[in-house]
This record gives C-alpha cells, sequence and structure tokens, in this order.
C-alpha cells in the first residue's frame, strides 16, 4: 500500500532534522530568504555537499526555493516541523507514562516477592 | 528516574518479555544480541499500525541495554543505562534522534533565533499544544520494515 503523502513528509521532515548541519541551516534561513552561496559560507563544505542538504530539506519541505538569474534562493518554510515537534512530544508523552508503568511493576513485584517469603517462613 | 530497587530487579523489568509486556507492550523480547523482535502496542492506537520493529543491539547485564527502535516509519535507538544509587537503582532512558533535537525545537520555536513572524505564520497555537494539553497527535504509520 502506498502510504499517505502527509506521512511521508513528516517522516522525511524528522529525518531533514536529525542532521545538526541541516539545522543549522535552517537557522541561517530563519535570518531570512539566502543564495546558496551565502548559505554554503559559514560551513567547510563542498557546494555539493551544501547542495545535496538543501535538497533534503527541499523534499521534506522545510524550505522553498526560487530561482532569480543564476542563483538560487532558499527560504524557510517551518509548517512540517510542527508535525516533527508533536512526534517528540507524542514520545516523551508516551516514555514518560511508561517510565512511571515501570516503577508500578518493581513496586508490585516486590510486595509479591514479600508476600510470597513471608508465607513460606 | 531512579527506582527504589536494586539494579538487577529493574534489569529482570526491562529484559524479561512477560515482565515487559506488563509495563511497556506486548513482545518476542530476548536479551541476545542481534535478536530481532517486535513490540505491539494494543488497542492499535489512531493513525498508527501499532508495530515496532527492534533488534537487540547492546547487552550488558544489569547495566546497559539498547535496541533499533523502527515504528512510525523513523529509524531511531532505545537505550537503557542502570547505575547502582544509594536508594536504588538510577534509569536513564535514552530515545535516540530526539534528544538534541527536542532542545533545538523548542529554543527555535520559543522565539530565540527565529523571528517571531516566522512563527507566528508557520506554527500557530503550537505553545498552547505545548503545554501539554490536548489529544495525542497521530503518529504515521510505520514505513520501515525489520532489518534483514
Amino acid at each position: 500500500m502506498k502510504p499517505k503523502l502527509s506521512m511521508l513528509s513528516s517522516r522525511d521532515a524528522f529525518a531533514a532534522v536529525g542532521d545538526p548541519t541541516r539545522r543549522r541551516v535552517l537557522d541561517l534561513l530563519a535570518q531570512g530568504e539566502l543564495p546558496v552561496r551565502r548559505i554554503a559560507a559559514p560551513f567547510a563544505m563542498s557546494r555539493p555537499a551544501i547542495s545535496q542538504h538543501l535538497r533534503i530539506l527541499r523534499d521534506a519541505r522545510l524550505v522553498r526555493v526560487r530561482r532569480a538569474g543564476r542563483e538560487h534562493y532558499y527560504r524557510l518554510h517551518a509548517r512540517p516541523l510542527r508535525e516533527v515537534y508533536d512526534w517528540v512530544s507524542h514520545y516523551e508523552r508516551f516514555w514518560k507514562g511508561k517510565l512511571k508503568a515501570l516503577g508500578s511493576f518493581l513496586d508490585r513485584e516486590e510486595r509479591r516477592e514479600r508476600d510470597k517469603s513471608g508465607g513460606q517462613a | 528516574m531512579t527506582y527504589p530497587h536494586p539494579p538487577e530487579k529493574v534489569w529482570r523489568a526491562l529484559t524479561d518479555s512477560q515482565a515487559i509486556a506488563q509495563w511497556l507492550m506486548k513482545n518476542d523480547f530476548k536479551a541476545e544480541l542481534g535478536h530481532k523482535f517486535q513490540f505491539h502496542l494494543e488497542p492499535k492506537p489512531r493513525g498508527w499500525t501499532g508495530v515496532v520493529d527492534c533488534e537487540v543491539l547492546e547487552v550488558d547485564p544489569p547495566r546497559r541495554l539498547a535496541y533499533s527502535w523502527c515504528g512510525s516509519g523513523i529509524d531511531t535507538v532505545v537505550r537503557w543505562t542502570l547505575e547502582p544509587a544509594a536508594e536504588g537503582t538510577r534509569v536513564r532512558l535514552e530515545h535516540n534522534g530526539f534528544r538534541g533535537m527536542r532542545g533545538w525545537m523548542v529554543s527555535r520555536m520559543l522565539g530565540k533565533g527565529w523571528s517571531s513572524r516566522i512563527l507566528a505564520k508557520n506554527i500557530p497555537e503550537l505553545l498552547s499544544r505545548w503545554s501539554g494539553e490536548g489529544a495525542v497527535p497521530d503518529v504515521p504509520e510505520a514505513h520501515c520494515t525489520t532489518r534483514k
């Protein structure tokens, strides 16, 4: 079955912001629209490497691109971040609940063992 | 998180399949390096298959346990670290891929570094949701399959 587009895109957004370089690129673009050469400037990285990161960000719909003359200008499109954020929050709540359940389980087990050994004594 | 129980007890709760089923999820876990297993969440959450594909990556009783966690299309790693403490056992849980990201996202969304214009345009009502109220969001379906 073909996955729904929205599901795919949020997974891509997740993978896209999982990388620290791409997070720095998003930080740069948060100041405003920039041409590729300006995006690449702070990174000790080849232009093709930066272009690859930009492509991943574009596929994840986290950036938008505009061509003006010979230059490509990128700008931030932060909306997909919200899905990622929701997702992270979801897991945080999930684990918080599970860690609490682990505590209750351990307490229950201890009581059971105590009752058992008490019964045998 | 510190539990008032010795590390061996906590370790058992983390590695015995039946014990895990009682506090985490139904599973076919075995504490063997390379063992592939699944967690099954029941009832299935809205919008998700409820299956997590995993592989044991590290077993070092009673201290360290790690498994891959491939669910909802995300390939991540869950890592448990146990440390004896005066009051019992200190348990650290890391779900990789989430950690650094969360801090980054929160600081951006709270406007440190990102202009409020961007936030207002793109991320409305986020902060109210951040308070932890409201429905648990749908988790997208799993796309990655069990690793061969």
